[in-house]
C-alpha cells in the first residue's frame, strides 16, 4: 500500500515522463508549436496563481508582464546582448513594473484593483502599439533568435520543447516549496481574511506585493522564453483579452493549486484548437463554460478531479 | 478651442450615462458590472435592427430597445449574479466579464463585424452660434443625459422604492428584516441598469458608429468616471465623466490621440492612489 504523498510523487513523475514522450507522439510541426505555448502559458498561470489563487486578489495583469518580458528580450537580443543576459533583463523590468503598478494600487478593494490591473495593460499594449521603431508596432518583431548559451544554440521547436517542460517542472517545484514556507502561508492568511491575518502579526500589504512580484517574474520569465522559443512576437499574443484567458484558465483549473494552474493552462490552450470549427461560437460557448464553471465547481477541474480520487479511495478502502 | 468643448462634452455625457447605469446596479446589489459596455453595444444593435431591418420609425425602435434591454437585464441578472448571492465579489467581476465576451460574440455571429450606423431620433440643421456648431444630436444627447441624472436622483431619494434599493445595497439581510422585498429591489436594478446602457448605446450610434467590438471601452470608461467621482455619488459620477471627455478630446488634439485609451486609466491610477476609495468615497464599506 502506497502512503497519499508516495501516490502523488508518482503521479507527477509519471506526468514528466509522458510530457518528455510527447515529441514522439505528435512530431515537429504545428502541435508541437502549440505544446510550446501551453507550457508557456502553464508558468504564467502558475504566477498567477501566487497573487489571485493564494493571496485572493485580482490581478488582470499578468498578459501585460508577460508581454514585456517578451519584448524586453526580443528587444535586448536586436541589440545584441547575450541570451543568458536576457531572462535576468525582462525578471528586472518586470519587476520595476510590477512595484510602479502594485505600491500604489494593493491597498484596494477588488473592483478597483481589477480596473487598474486592466488600465495598466491596456496603457503597456497601446506603448507596444505606437512606440513602433522599437518594437515593431501592430506587426511585431519577426526572426527572434533562439536559445544560446556560451555558443551552445537550441534549434527547433523540440529542443526548446524540452528546456520549456525543465523551466515549467523548476516552476512548479519552486511555487510548491514557497506554499509551503512562511511566505506562503502568509498569503492563504491574507486570502482568508486580512483583518484576522493583519492581527497575527502579517504585513497583508507586503505579502500581496510579493506575491503580485513573484508572479510577475514568473510571468517576465515566460516572455522570455515565449520570444526566444515561438521566434515572433506582437501585441496580439499580450491584450486585455489574453490577461481575461489567463484568469480562466486559473480557474477553470482551479485556483490555488499547481497541478489545477498546469492543467487549466494546457487544456485551454489546446481546446480551441480542436474546436476550431466552432468559428466564433467557441468564444460563445467559452464564456458560458466559465460562468458554468464559477456557478457550479468554483474549485476548477481541481477539486473536481479530487473528489472523483476521494471516491475512488473511498471505495477501495471500504469494499 | 470651443468645438473641442462641445465634442468633449458630448462624449463625457455618454460616460456619464454608462456610469449611471453602472452605479444603478452597484448601489443596490454591491457588484461591479464589467459588462455594461456590452449591453451598450448590444442596445446599439437592437435599435439597429429595429429601425433598419423592420423598418419601424425610429422612435418606435428606441422604445423596443428599451424593453428589450429591460428583459436582457433581468437574463442577465439571473445568469451573471443570482448563483454567486452571497459569494466574493471577485467571483462576480468573473462572471460579468464572461457575459461580456458571450454577449460580444453573439453580436459578431448576429451582426457581423462591419460598423453601422442609426439614424437619430432628432433632426434639423445644427445651431451655429459664435463659431461652435452644436448638431441636433448633440443637444439631444445632453438633454437626455440631464433629464435622466435628474430622473434618476429623485427616484433613488425621494421614492419609497429608490430608498429600499439603498437600504438593499446596504445590507441585504436586514433590508429584508424589515419587509423590503429584495429580489424586487434587485430585479429592478439590473432591468434598469440594461436600459440605461440601451439608451448610452442607441445616442451613441449615430455618431461613433456601433461594431460588436465597441463595449470595451466604453465600459471600462463609465467605470472609471465612478472611480473619479466616487461610487455613492451621481453628480460626481457625471462631473468626472464630462472632465474625462474634455480631456479626452483635448489630449487627443494638443497631446497625442494614439493614447487617447489610455489618459482615462492613467488619471484613474493616479486618483486611486490618492484617495483609495474614491474622491467622494462610497457609501458603504466592507466589514468584517
Amino acid at each position: 500500500m502506497m502512503l497519499p504523498f508516495e501516490r502523488s510523487r508518482l503521479t507527477v513523475w509519471l506526468v514528466i515522463a509522458a510530457a518528455c514522450a510527447l515529441p514522439l507522439l505528435v512530431g515537429g510541426g504545428y502541435a508541437l508549436q502549440v505544446a510550446n505555448i501551453a507550457l508557456l502559458n502553464a508558468i504564467v498561470v502558475l504566477g498567477l496563481n501566487f497573487i489571485t489563487g493564494w493571496t485572493g486578489q485580482v490581478n488582470f495583469g499578468q498578459a501585460a508582464f508577460y508581454g514585456l518580458g517578451a519584448y524586453t528580450t526580443a528587444i535586448a537580443l536586436k541589440f545584441g546582448v547575450p541570451w543568458l543576459a536576457t531572462p535576468i533583463l525582462a525578471a528586472a523590468a518586470v519587476m520595476l513594473a510590477g512595484l510602479v503598478l502594485g505600491v500604489p494600487t494593493l491597498r484596494l478593494r477588488s473592483y478597483y484593483l481589477a480596473m487598474t490591473t486592466i488600465g495598466f495593460g491596456e496603457i503597456v499594449r497601446l506603448v507596444i502599439v505606437h512606440w513602433e521603431p522599437v518594437t515593431g508596432g501592430t506587426s511585431g518583431l519577426r526572426n527572434i533568435p533562439g536559445v544560446g548559451i556560451a555558443g551552445f544554440e537550441l534549434s527547433g521547436a523540440i529542443q526548446h520543447y524540452f528546456l520549456l517542460v525543465a523551466t515549467l517542472s523548476l516552476a512548479a517545484l519552486a511555487a510548491h516549496r514557497l506554499r509551503h514556507s512562511a511566505i506562503g502561508r502568509a498569503m492563504i492568511a491574507t486570502r482568508d481574511s486580512e483583518i484576522a491575518a493583519e492581527l497575527s502579526g502579517i504585513d497583508t500589504v507586503r505579502t500581496k506585493l510579493t506575491a503580485f512580484m513573484i508572479g510577475a517574474v514568473y510571468a517576465g520569465v515566460a516572455g522570455c522564453l515565449y520570444a526566444s522559443s515561438i521566434h515572433f512576437i506582437s501585441p496580439d499574443s499580450f491584450t486585455g483579452t489574453q490577461a481575461v484567458l489567463l484568469m480562466t484558465m486559473l480557474i477553470m483549473g482551479g485556483m490555488g493549486s499547481i497541478a489545477g494552474s498546469i492543467l487549466g493552462a494546457v487544456s485551454l490552450t489546446i481546446l480551441p484548437e480542436l474546436l476550431r470549427f466552432l468559428g466564433q461560437w467557441y468564444l460563445v460557448l467559452y464564456g458560458l463554460g466559465v460562468i458554468a464553471m464559477i456557478v457550479f465547481a468554483p474549485g476548477g477541474m481541481a477539486t473536481i478531479i479530487a473528489s472523483l480520487r476521494d471516491r475512488a479511495l473511498r471505495a477501495e478502502r471500504g469494499s | 478651442m470651443g468645438q473641442l468643448i462641445v465634442n468633449g462634452l458630448a462624449l463625457g455625457s455618454i460616460y456619464a450615462l454608462v456610469a449611471l447605469g453602472l452605479m444603478l446596479i452597484f448601489n443596490t446589489v454591491q457588484i461591479v458590472n464589467f459588462a455594461q459596455g456590452q449591453l451598450l453595444m448590444i442596445g446599439a444593435f437592437i435599435g439597429i435592427s429595429a429601425s433598419l431591418q423592420h423598418d419601424l420609425p425610429i422612435e418606435a425602435a428606441w422604445l423596443a430597445t428599451i424593453l428589450a434591454m429591460g428583459l436582457l437585464g433581468l437574463v442577465f441578472m439571473a445568469i451573471v449574479y443570482l448563483p454567486l448571492r452571497g459569494k466574493a465579489p471577485f467571483l462576480v467581476i468573473l462572471t460579468t466579464i464572461a457575459m461580456g465576451i458571450v454577449l460580444e460574440n453573439l453580436a459578431l455571429i448576429i451582426w457581423g463585424p462591419l460598423p453601422v450606423s442609426l439614424p437619430s431620433p432628432v433632426r434639423g440643421p445644427p445651431l451655429r452660434a459664435a463659431g461652435l456648431i452644436v448638431s441636433m444630436h448633440q443637444l439631444f444627447i445632453f438633454g437626455t443625459l440631464a433629464v435622466i441624472l435628474v430622473a434618476q436622483y429623485l427616484f433613488l431619494t425621494r421614492t419609497r422604492f429608490g430608498i429600499m434599493m439603498q437600504a438593499t445595497a446596504q445590507d441585504m439581510n436586514m433590508a429584508r428584516l424589515v419587509g423590503i422585498r429584495v429580489n424586487r429591489t434587485v430585479c429592478v436594478a439590473f432591468a434598469l441598469g440594461a436600459i440605461l446602457s440601451g439608451i448610452a448605446g442607441l445616442l451613441v450610434a449615430p455618431i461613433f458608429l456601433a461594431e460588436p467590438t465597441m463595449g470595451g471601452s466604453l465600459g471600462l470608461k463609465g467605470f472609471v468616471v465612478s472611480v473619479i467621482g466616487g461610487f455613492g455619488s451621481l453628480p460626481g459620477a457625471v462631473i468626472g465623466a464630462l472632465i474625462l471627455g474634455l480631456i479626452e478630446t483635448f489630449g487627443a488634439r494638443y497631446i497625442s490621440s494614439n493614447f487617447r485609451d489610455a489618459y482615462a486609466f492613467i488619471i484613474m491610477i493616479g486618483v486611486l492612489t490618492v484617495w483609495p476609495r474614491g474622491i467622494m468615497g462610497e457609501k458603504s464599506s466592507e466589514r468584517v
